[in-house]
């Protein structure tokens, strides 16, 4: 087997976030970010087949420059390289001008055999990421895995579809994105945490991944915001308050009189 | 309140071990002290952390730290659960005969596995009519050309059935008296050793504890640390090591003790007031901080003094065990009944680290035996 | 050039999905109002088996555009997006659509990054400003939602489940079969080796009279596990909030919201949530809102007909000990 390569994001600690008001994209400099966590199952699984297959993982990221503690956290877990990319060019890009981006990374690590992700980010939620990044290097992509192991140049994986569990062989190099939950991630190890104190990593920008700057970030997004706007809600309707048992005993009366108990004075007969 | 001047290293290792203890401890600690269930689990986790090999030499696969970064994974971990931090600390009292007696065959055999946490270990010293009095054991250990045979019960042996390298103390001649004892590594699978049922334990719940039972075990030569007639040198010495991680465990349970009884009776509302605002509920919280910080003193200024090279420090590592696990005992009982009630209640913590801490003054030596080394030391230095 | 808009079909043992039936409704309105015409793709291996669907042929579509192959039998993420981008290369739509259902998700972002357009996720409406399409979603942070528009055609989105209603149309949509070129390469690096249809049967959290729904307010896994009770007392489904399926409480399934389901019941009842508008976009419509927290400035009580300002837990507790 080649090299894995683990592509993780970093996302806003809940509450830092500032949105710019002129692009209406997130302002990620500002905020405190930590590792999105869906990626963490993406590291896990990566960790496990480094295990099990003693093959090389790469970790990337693209962000702003204070995304390096979670390539160093990545490294903790048992990364053997990481490679941040980061650009102000970069900045404000959709799903398609970060695909790009990665896709052209991931190019540059040739031979691999399999690119892992998270599911999607907590921030933007849109899980496109992975198979538009497939898709861009003509690569097949399998999204929700939940397990994978590897034989004869083959990648056998299973995944969750709406419809149940699915299990795929697949010729690689291919792209996942791992569903979040494992029953075990790791903890990082105290010796890396310590190696990692004075660790120094590849850091890209656009010009050294030769992409041109009109498909980058803000300016290559096909996708814009026209405008954002602000729920409000004013109060409509009525507000108890009093001692729980008081607001039990009030609510179960309204439920009896819409009638929804019935059910269960069936049930209690 | 305080800064003990921790090292970048140690910060570190505490930030790790509170970070496993609120992901892999915390949400179900209190499930496996209900339940009596030992949870591979976080065993797991602290393994793949490299928390096994704080005190292996780098040499063997680990962190080469000392006896104060022992007691600084142990405290932390004793504030998320005694019970887990039992089993992780007992593994070191059974890796403290190999590392500090061991050959290097077997330092080489076992040490890498230790560090890298795929062997738990176990100490077996106490017997059923051999406790206080250690010296009083009745296992055997007869050579037989290459092999020795060993017969007998040892009792209460925490990780027991979990570890595979247990450490048997057995007496190989029975005239010799104090110098007749021999110390023993006994692997997991070994012919002629077999494990008790498990004991029911009023704390200490999430770990195991069991008989250990040889019958006719026959074990290779190479099996035997350091010369025959060295047991108890050896298992003293152990002892002295390990004594300042149960001091250590008592921090951390005092610390979680007053933690979660001082939030209660700050948010407490009674006669239209926080309960911590009335002096008597106040001022045992400052006997509690009081207690606890000089008990963290001690411990810390015992394991550095053990750090720093010394020889003899019997007295001083059974000071920090006793007074330690003392004051816990006070702290945790005071806690619970600062929270009245809910201190009471088995949905609340207090209650579990009180029970965790009663052990503590109980095993690796009660603190009656502690308070007489510390009383026979001292006549050694004033005579 | 333009003048279609194409919704993906996505069938499941001779079936169409309801979720692709269900993004039909807005893109009808769209397309009227753009004067498009409005095509419900379908890729199969056999078209004649979805004969027996009534559901289908009550599409509210224009036409239903075949693509059949026996190589399309299974669900190969990279051929299906192969075949749909020609598809598109062939008919020049105004827009795509998918549901956003897992293989939707699997599918739309492959199909954008083939022919490099913009591709918007998890969009709850579609409007119409001076004939431009905008898309709908909520965005990071509290109660803020984003119009988004693509500068690129087709114009594409995945469309939120349950956020529109199937609407059933009085006449047969036309069927079309569409071929692709004969030197098309219909091979795929993907073999499906098994599916193991799943046992525990699909909650019916979308189609729900009554939705009872947890958030972190309730504390623990625990306290959420309740809710089941409750909701079979009540006969309802239960539903939860974005980080309460992050903390392991529930499962994904039975998140309401973005990236989630949106439910439409006669009553929702939601204890311990606070109203973050990830959850609430997919609630919104409900017809009766009952909210519980502690927190009486939380979205939620002030969108709720009746909001209860108490401990989550402590009420739910009474609550089951009243009904038992």
């Amino acid at each position: 087997m080649e090299r894995i390569i683990v592509c993780i994001k970093g996302v806003p600690r809940p509450g830092t976030v500032k949105v710019d008001p002129e692009t209406h994209t997130l302002k990620r400099e500002s905020a405190e970010l930590i590792l999105n966590p869906p990626d963490r199952a993406a590291l896990e699984m990566a960790m496990r087949l480094r295990e099990r297959y003693g093959v090389e993982v790469v970790v990337m990221s693209m962000g702003p420059p204070n995304v390096a503690p979670l390539l160093k956290e990545a490294f903790a877990l048992g990364a053997d390289e990481l490679i941040l990319l980061s650009d102000r060019a970069f900045a404000g890009a959709d799903t398609l001008a970060t695909s790009r981006v990665l896709a052209q990374a991931i190019r540059g690590l040739t031979p691999f055999s399999l690119v892992i992700m998270g599911l999607k980010s907590v921030d933007g939620e849109t899980a496109q990421v992975p198979p538009e990044t497939a898709a861009i290097l003509n690569l097949p992509s399998v999204i929700n895995v939940i397990d994978i192991s590897y034989s004869n140049n083959r990648f056998y994986l299973t995944r969750e579809t709406n419809y149940g569990e699915e299990e795929l062989e697949v010729e690689p190099p291919l792209i996942i994105s791992m569903n979040p939950k494992l029953e075990y991630f790791r903890p990082p190890s105290l010796k890396r945490l310590l190696q990692a104190r004075d660790l120094s990593f590849k850091s890209m920008t656009a010009q050294d991944l030769n992409l041109a700057e009109d498909l980058l970030g803000l300016k290559g997004s096909p996708t814009q915001v026209a405008g954002v706007f602000e729920k409000v809600f004013s109060q409509r309707g009525e507000v108890w308050k009093g001692e729980p048992e008081e607001l039990a005993d009030k609510l179960i009366n309204l439920l009896r009189e819409k009638g929804l108990l019935q059910k269960l004075a069936l049930i209690n007969r | 309140m305080m800064d003990y001047f921790f090292t970048e290293e140690q910060r570190i290792l505490i930030d790790l071990v509170k970070r496993i203890g609120e992901e892999y401890i915390r949400p179900k600690a209190l499930f496996w002290d209900e339940r009596e269930i030992y949870d591979p689990l976080p065993i797991k986790a602290l393994a793949d952390a490299d928390l096994f090999g704080i005190i292996v030499p780098k040499e063997y696969g680990g962190l080469g730290m000392g006896v104060m970064e022992m007691c600084l994974a142990v405290e932390w971990l004793s504030y998320f659960c005694a019970g887990v931090s039992t089993t992780y600390a007992a593994s070191f009292l059974g890796a403290y005969p190999i590392i500090l007696f061991g050959s290097e065959e077997q330092k080489s055999r076992y040490l890498p596995k230790i560090a890298k946490g795929d062997s738990l270990c176990a100490f077996a010293l106490t017997e059923p009519q051999a406790g206080s009095d250690a010296f009083a054991i009745k296992t055997t250990a007869k050579r037989e050309g290459d092999h020795y045979v060993l017969n007998g019960v040892k009792q209460w042996i925490t990780n027991g059935g979990l570890a595979d390298i247990n450490v048997v103390i057995a007496i190989t001649d029975p005239s010799k008296g104090s110098r007749g004892a021999s110390a023993f590594i006994i692997e997991k699978g070994d012919l002629g050793f077999t494990v008790g049922k498990k004991e029911k334990k009023l704390g200490l719940k999430a770990s195991v504890t069991t008989d250990l039972i040889l019958n006719n075990c026959k074990i290779p030569r190479e099996r035997l640390i350091s010369r025959e007639g060295m047991g108890f040198v050896v298992a003293l010495k152990t002892l002295d090591y390990a004594r300042c991680g149960a001091g250590a465990q008592a921090l951390g349970i005092a610390q979680a003790a007053m933690e979660v009884s001082l939030n209660h009776a700050k948010r407490r509302i009674q006669f239209g007031q926080p309960v911590y605002n009335f002096q008597a509920v106040s001022h045992t919280f400052a006997e509690m901080a009081m207690k606890l910080e000089s008990s963290r003193a001690l411990v810390y200024s015992v394991a550095r003094y053990i750090d720093s090279g010394a020889k003899d420090f019997s007295g001083a590592s059974a000071m920090a065990k006793c007074f330690a696990t003392d004051q816990a005992m006070w702290i945790t009982e005071r806690a619970i009944q600062m929270m009245g009630g809910y201190g009471y209640m088995r949905d609340y913590l207090p209650q579990k680290l009180l029970r965790d801490a009663k052990c503590l003054q109980i095993y690796e030596g009660t603190n009656e035996i502690q308070r007489n080394v510390i009383a026979r030391e001292l006549a050694k230095v004033y005579k | 050039m333009h003048n279609l808009i194409i919704a993906f079909g996505e069938v499941y043992q001779n079936k169409i999905n309801p979720a692709s039936l269900e993004i039909l409704t807005p893109l009808w309105e769209i397309s009227r109002a753009l004067q498009k015409g409005l095509s419900l793709l379908i890729l199969t291996d056999n078209f004649s088996k979805l004969d027996e669907d009534i559901d289908l042929k009550k599409a509210l579509c224009d036409e239903i555009l075949v693509v059949e192959n026996r190589e399309l039998a299974e669900f190969k993420d990279d051929l299906y997006s192969k075949v749909i981008s020609s598809v598109i290369t062939h008919l020049n739509p105004y827009g795509v659509f998918f549901p956003a259902t897992l293989q939707g998700m699997a599918l739309a972002p492959r199909v954008a990054g083939e022919l490099g357009v913009g591709l918007c996720a998890h969009v709850n409406a579609l409007e119409l400003e001076d004939d431009k399409l905008i898309m709908i979603r909520p965005t990071y942070g509290d109660n803020i939602m984003a119009k988004l528009f693509s500068k690129s055609f087709p114009i594409m989105a995945t469309l939120s489940l349950g956020a529109f209603s199937i609407r059933e149309k009085g006449e047969k949509p036309i069927i079309k079969k569409f071929d692709l070129p004969e030197d098309f390469d219909w091979s795929s690096k993907i073999r499906v080796k098994k599916l193991k249809a799943t046992k525990k049967e699909m909650n019916r959290l979308s189609v729900a009279k009554v939705v009872v729904a947890g958030g972190l307010g309730l504390k623990s896994r625990e306290n959420f596990q309740k809710l089941f009770d409750l909701a079979e007392a009540l006969g309802g489904e239960v539903g939860a909030t974005r980080p309460v399926c992050h903390a392991g409480w529930v499962e994904e399934d039975r998140m309401i919201g973005v990236s989630g389901v949106s439910v439409k019941p006669k009553l929702y009842l939601g204890f311990g949530i606070s109203g973050a508008i990830q959850h609430t976009v997919g609630m919104e419509n409900s017809e009766f809102i009952i909210a519980i927290n502690t927190d009486e400035g939380a979205p939620l009580i002030k969108m709720a007909h009746i909001s209860l300002i108490g401990d989550a837990e402590k009420i739910l507790d009474y609550l089951l000990k009243r009904l038992k």
